[in-house]
């Protein structure tokens, strides 16, 4: 073997060790969230999400082909039922109206303030999560827009997740099933407060429930706004099984079929949302027992 | 007296101008092959938009880096496999690095266990791509449970397992063909 071939494969190896070196660092400096690194990710993100977009055009025209051919074939089942949701609707609808009325009386009544209205930006769907370690979606707007870290996320059905990276055009949310995502909640009947935890799958943990808190399948789970981060009263999901340590829940949002979502801009204000770390707002049981706050309060004000 | 040239230690006394010239240089086939990874991994992302595959697409780079890696020595450079790895865990999101390192494992490993397999049968080769899948599985499994103080539900990680063994037949025939095509065309021209 020449000396130049010996220098060759020294350098192929050198080279070697320093990629799995950089591999290995990037690795904990991506957990350990740097600004730097966080903003060089936005940056490529930035730059490749256009060609992602092109790439899943292909991917996107079967996914609604083979939906297309779903809904032809249960058209008339699908009919059945939706008249009969939009039946129910109405009559929902019509008690949304007269509580709204009751609830502006009982507003002008108390003094109570209006939560600051967030504004909602609508975001293409750009990926979906792929990967078996995170679950966070690319959306088709950034910071050029008005949008920003923290900012909640929502369809018509419920909570998406929130923006942990805003690029200039595009956005990165995590979502509330991601194992990272912890969304402070209440059961909707009871008003027992909880947290909900991703799992990485299809389903969310509950916990951190008051042990005299008793959900019952079938329950809604809404935000419950602690931290201010998250505007209260989104619905999260709904209470799937109850076993004597776990508690499951189900998401309102179908995170299978997301194309489109609302992004809530605004109203983060006296938030710091570099550092989205929701413990530091969050307590989640009183101070003492002579403290009255929202968590243990039933609907009729009533302490549980 | 004549001074004596200046001649490297080992390289001769022709020097490096005079070495062979490379008039097939294999490096415009690594760039196909590198370019070729990268639209792969846009396109194993875009699969998460199927219902099927929401959650756990199969990794289909994974299959791919491994035929490579098999049939043609050194037409993936090491370096084109941690791009790719990056590019994937930048773009949705998985543990930075992670599947850079399990493409790297792939090339490394195939340089000893190359030989042995080429002269096997498919099913050899399939049970080697099980092995190393699940490896390279278990290895992000591990470093994600060490990074995060978490363990995350196996139910995908499993499913994206049993997936890519099962796209493992398909995707190698097809590139199989592909480069059986491809070399008949080179053949001819």
């Amino acid at each position: 073997m020449r000396a130049s071939d010996k220098a060759k494969i020294r350098q192929r190896r050198i080279a070697n060790i320093v990629l799995i070196a950089i591999s290995f660092s990037l690795m904990f400096l991506g957990k350990a969230d740097i600004t730097a690194l966080r903003n060089a990710r936005m940056g490529a993100t930035d730059f490749v999400a256009p060609i992602v977009d092109l790439v899943s055009v292909p991917a996107r025209a079967i996914s609604t082909m083979v939906t297309g051919i779903r809904t032809v074939a249960s058209l008339r089942a699908e009919n059945v039922r939706l008249q009969a949701e939009n039946d129910l609707l109405k009559r929902w609808r019509r008690r949304a109206e007269i509580l709204e009325s009751e609830n502006r009386q009982l507003r002008s009544v108390t003094g109570a303030v209006a939560p600051e209205r967030r504004m909602p930006l609508t975001a293409r769907a750009v990926t979906a999560p792929g990967g078996s370690f995170a679950h966070t979606v690319l959306i088709a707007n950034g910071t050029d827009s008005g949008v920003q870290s923290g900012n909640p996320v929502v369809t018509a059905d419920g909570l998406v997740g929130l923006i942990v990276d805003a690029g200039r055009s595009y956005s990165r949310v995590l979502m509330i099933s991601d194992i990272n995502a912890r969304i402070p909640v209440i059961l909707a009947s009871s008003s027992w407060p909880g947290v909900t935890i991703g799992q990485n799958g299809l389903f969310l943990e509950l916990a951190f429930l008051p042990e005299e808190a008793d959900p019952q399948v079938g329950e809604l789970v809404l935000t419950s706004g602690h931290g201010g981060v998250l505007p209260a009263g989104v619905p999260v999901g709904r209470v799937d099984l109850v076993t004597d340590d776990f508690i499951r829940v189900e998401p309102a949002v179908d995170f299978r079929n997301l194309s489109y979502v609302s992004v809530l801009t605004g109203g983060l204000d006296g938030v710091d949302t570099n550092n989205l770390s929701l413990g530091d707002y969050y307590t989640p049981l009183p101070i003492d027992d002579k403290t009255r706050l929202l968590e243990g309060v039933n609907a009729a004000g009533e302490r549980q | 007296m004549s001074k004596r040239p200046n001649v490297k230690k080992g390289i001769g006394a022709t020097g490096k101008y005079f070495e062979r010239a490379e008039f097939d240089s294999i490096w415009p086939f690594q760039f196909m092959v590198s370019v070729i990874g990268l639209f792969l991994v846009l396109f194993e992302g875009s699969l998460g938009q199927w219902t099927l595959f929401y959650g756990a697409t199969p990794l289909l780079t994974f299959i791919f880096v491994y035929y490579i890696a098999l049939h043609f020595e050194n037409l993936l450079p090491v370096v084109a496999a941690v791009l790719m790895g990056l590019l994937s865990d930048l773009l949705f999101s998985d543990i930075i690095g992670a599947r850079a390192l399990g493409y790297m494992f792939v090339i490394f490993v195939m340089q000893y266990r190359r030989q042995r397999l080429l002269q096997g049968d498919f099913l050899e080769i399939w049970t080697d791509f099980s092995i190393i899948t699940v490896a390279v599985l278990l290895f992000q499994f591990a470093a994600f449970c060490a990074i995060n103080f978490a363990v995350p539900s196996t139910t995908p990680i499993l499913f994206q397992l049993g997936v890519t063994l099962i796209f493992f037949p398909i995707g190698y025939v097809l590139m199989f063909s592909i480069t059986a095509l491809l070399h008949r065309a080179r053949v001819r021209t």
